[in-house]
């Protein structure tokens, strides 16, 4: 799916498995940064993003950061190996890649699938280097119909003259980079006018406001473009072919980003729920002694498993089905909001009071209530759960498309 | 019996939503997350006008039923004032307000108001309640700590209304997140129609009003259990709140997923009545804690219901 995204193929051998998860533990055990969590929970903005900065190179210096990129640019780890290192990343309780998540995934997917060589030797080793991406694809009035976005690319020649406007990109208060799509064919049918475009944030013109959230939690921004000028060496892929391009990046995000996720969850989140369910309550009674709280653990894991098992064959696919990346998401984000919903419910009274959680953590972060609230949040980025289901039915099942409306 | 709200309590419910849209509305709970010690000075004087502090709501029937109604109109403009608190003051100890507790470390959304309050756990243990300063440790400005002075162990009739009246701001908000979610995906275009046009949407609404509904007839039994002053009106509180915790939770999720990335920020009305319902929904207790306490309670004799007489 996301031309050599993959890492690695050569399967390793249980003798190596062991051997490196017993590598990644050791490693983790010198360099997770010893109370983490109390130190970046509620801090300003620079002190998140120095600690993320400093994080990501302490990853890369061990070759943990992008395992899943093609071995000549610094990856190249087997599937089977980047899942073991998820698992001990969350078992040790390892912050998570927040400020570099849309560079090492999206932007890297997209140029690695779609980018020329000059664009992939100007950025991924940057990428590797700090460089910071958003994606700038939401509009107001096009979320998910994406395709009725309306920014527009006019060529002027050297150079695309982009005027409009984006909105809810995450984290483009800090990004160097983003990854654009705009209109260049007004009068083609909606799909077929739009193109893919590096954008390099330095440009004049560009104008990025922070979007204040009520939680206080997560970084959405409004971009506002006004005649900003993007040579046409940064179009990505065909002019007018932006939208098979960007299939590819929301591909990844429902794909790539699953494997991690699926074992964080797993090996972070629901041992966390499993522990405190073995801490006994106020009552002195453990949950785990409820012949119900059993019961529903034994539940969450398979489907944990089953989860972790469709994630890591999705990645390992050459070729998946056009609708696995869309399954991945939609049992992913619903069973967070279920296993969320449940260790808020065992967590019980003193859960409810816990109101804050660092923004390194993962979406289970331990913060059961705040973490149950947050999993709202996921079911709508990169394609809402509707639109999964839908696309589930059409081109999974094969059932007749939606009506696109008036 | 009769449990359906009075007429009368009903146009005192609007008169008073007027009154909150026409001081503020919306911007009344930006202003009291961003400075609780000015949030009296913004509602206090629309409450004295519209008689709030006049309702005898332990005494008197309609009274009681006009300061249901009333807590369910600030919920609907998200007050950020605990209203319901200070309708439910116990009588005789010269206090501005309840607060019901439970646990160690109690808390309730006082914080920045200069009033006097009692504090009662579900036991019925009361005693004086003093805001502790400067420890601002919540993500809500209007949630404090509290100091609680131990009074007497004479609060057990107490905690009823003092369960109830919060349960009616909830609904308040339930009542406005459907609104503002029905509006939403009525004026929301994508794919070059309304939202509401979708089967998938509508079936999400519809599902969550039938939650909030059987949220709003066990906010009337409640209500009518503590009128009648009912032996069980607090095994009727406590499964009232768990009713409205449970509806609240599909309610929220339901809104914010319709609203799309927009339901999470600050220029929507939904993430404030979102927000400003957290401290109800988890003050005094929690979803999992009231389910526990009602079990508890229940197990040594079961819910008597509105048609038990009849059955037997
Ligand atoms: C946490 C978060 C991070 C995000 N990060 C980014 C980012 O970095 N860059 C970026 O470009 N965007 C980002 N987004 C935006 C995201 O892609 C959009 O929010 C998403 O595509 C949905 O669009 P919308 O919010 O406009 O909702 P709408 O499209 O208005 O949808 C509202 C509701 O209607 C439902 N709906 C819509 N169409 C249908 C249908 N045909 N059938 C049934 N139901 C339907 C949806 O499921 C949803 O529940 C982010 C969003 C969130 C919440």
């Amino acid at each position: 799916m996301t031309g050599g995204m993959t890492g690695g193929g050569s399967a390793a051998t249980p003798a190596d498995l062991g051997a490196f998860r017993a590598h990644v533990r050791d490693w983790c055990r010198a360099h997770v940064p010893d109370g983490w969590r109390r130190a970046q929970t509620g801090v300003p903005d620079e002190e998140f993003v120095s600690f993320q900065r400093a994080w990501f190179q302490e990853l890369r210096r061990a070759g943990f950061a992008v395992p899943h990129w093609p071995a000549e640019w610094g990856g190249g780890m087997p599937v089977a190996q980047q899942a073991v290192l998820y698992q001990e990343l969350a078992a040790h309780d390892a912050p998570r890649l927040v400020l570099a998540f849309v560079a090492i995934h999206h932007a890297a997917s997209t140029l690695l699938a779609a980018g020329t060589d000059a664009q992939r030797h100007a950025h991924l080793p940057a990428i590797l280097d700090g460089e910071v991406w958003a994606q700038g694809f939401s509009e107001p009035d096009a979320g998910s119909d994406l395709a009725a976005l309306r920014t527009s690319a006019r060529r002027e020649g050297g150079t695309y003259v982009v005027n409009g406007q984006k909105c809810w990109a995450s984290g483009a208060a800090h990004a160097d980079w983003c990854l654009l799509l705009a209109r260049t064919d007004p009068a083609a049918p909606k799909r077929h006018g739009i193109s893919y475009f590096l954008l390099d944030m330095r440009t004049p013109g560009i104008d990025v406001r922070p979007t204040r959230q009520a939680t206080g939690e997560s970084h959405f921004c409004e971009i506002f473009l006004d005649d900003v000028a993007v040579p046409a060496a940064n179009l990505v892929g065909p002019e007018n072919e932006g939208w098979r391009v960007a299939q590819r990046t929301l591909g990844a995000e429902r794909g790539m980003t699953m494997l991690e996720l699926a074992e964080r969850l797993a090996h972070g989140g629901f041992r966390r729920l499993v522990d405190a369910c073995a801490r006994p309550g106020p009552g002195g009674a453990r949950p785990l002694d409820d012949p119900l709280v059993l019961d529903r653990l034994a539940a969450l894991e398979t489907e944990l498993t089953g989860l972790r098992a469709l994630c890591a064959e999705l990645v390992a696919d050459d070729r998946p089905g056009p609708a696995d990346a869309s399954v991945a998401k939609l049992v992913y984000s619903e069973l967070l909001q279920r296993l969320t919903d449940f260790a808020a419910e065992v967590a019980g009274p003193a859960a409810h009071t816990e109101l804050r959680r660092p923004l390194s953590s993962g979406w289970e972060s331990g913060a059961w209530v705040l973490d149950f609230v947050g999993s709202w949040e996921w079911t709508i980025p990169g394609g809402t759960s509707e639109i999964q289901r839908t696309i589930i039915g059409e081109r999974g099942l094969g059932l007749p498309r939606e009506p696109a409306g008036a | 019996m009769n449990i359906e709200p009075s007429g009368e309590a009903a146009e005192y419910g609007r008169q008073a939503s007027r009154a909150f849209a026409a001081a503020g509305g919306d911007r009344l709970a930006p202003l009291a997350e961003a400075e609780p010690e000015r949030r009296g000075a913004l509602v206090e004087p629309v409450l004295r006008e519209l008689g709030a502090w006049e309702l005898r709501p332990r005494d008197d029937p309609d009274d009681l039923e006009a300061a249901a109604a009333l807590c369910r109109s600030a919920g609907y403009r998200a007050l950020a004032y605990p209203l319901a608190e200070r309708l439910a003051r116990p009588a005789g100890l010269g206090t501005d307000g309840l607060l019901v507790v439970d646990g160690p470390a109690p808390r309730a959304p006082v914080a920045g108001l200069d009033l006097r309050w009692t504090a009662v756990t579900l036991d019925g243990r009361r005693g004086e309640a003093v805001v502790r300063s400067g420890e601002r440790s919540l993500d809500s400005a209007v949630v404090a700590e509290l100091d609680v002075r131990p009074l007497d162990a004479a609060g057990a009739g107490d905690v009823a209304l003092g369960l109830v009246l919060p349960c009616w701001t909830l609904l308040g908000m339930l009542d406005r997140a459907l609104d503002l979610t029905r509006s939403h995906v009525l004026a929301r275009h994508q794919f070059g129609e309304p939202l509401a046009r979708r089967q998938g949407v509508r079936f999400q609404l519809a599902d969550a009003e039938v939650e909030r509904g059987g949220a709003e007839a066990l906010a009337a039994y409640a209500l009518w259990s503590v009128q009648s002053g009912r032996a069980e009106a607090l095994d009727d509180a406590l499964a009232l709140r768990l009713a409205a915790l449970e509806a609240a939770e599909a309610v929220f999720r339901t809104a914010h997923l319709l609203h799309g990335a927009m339901g999470f920020c600050d220029e929507s009305p939904l993430s404030w009545v979102s927000r400003c319902s957290r401290p109800v929904r988890w003050l005094p207790l929690g979803l999992s804690a009231t389910r526990d306490h009602l079990a508890r309670r229940l197990g040594r004799h079961g819910l008597t219901g509105l048609f038990s007489e009849a059955a037997t």
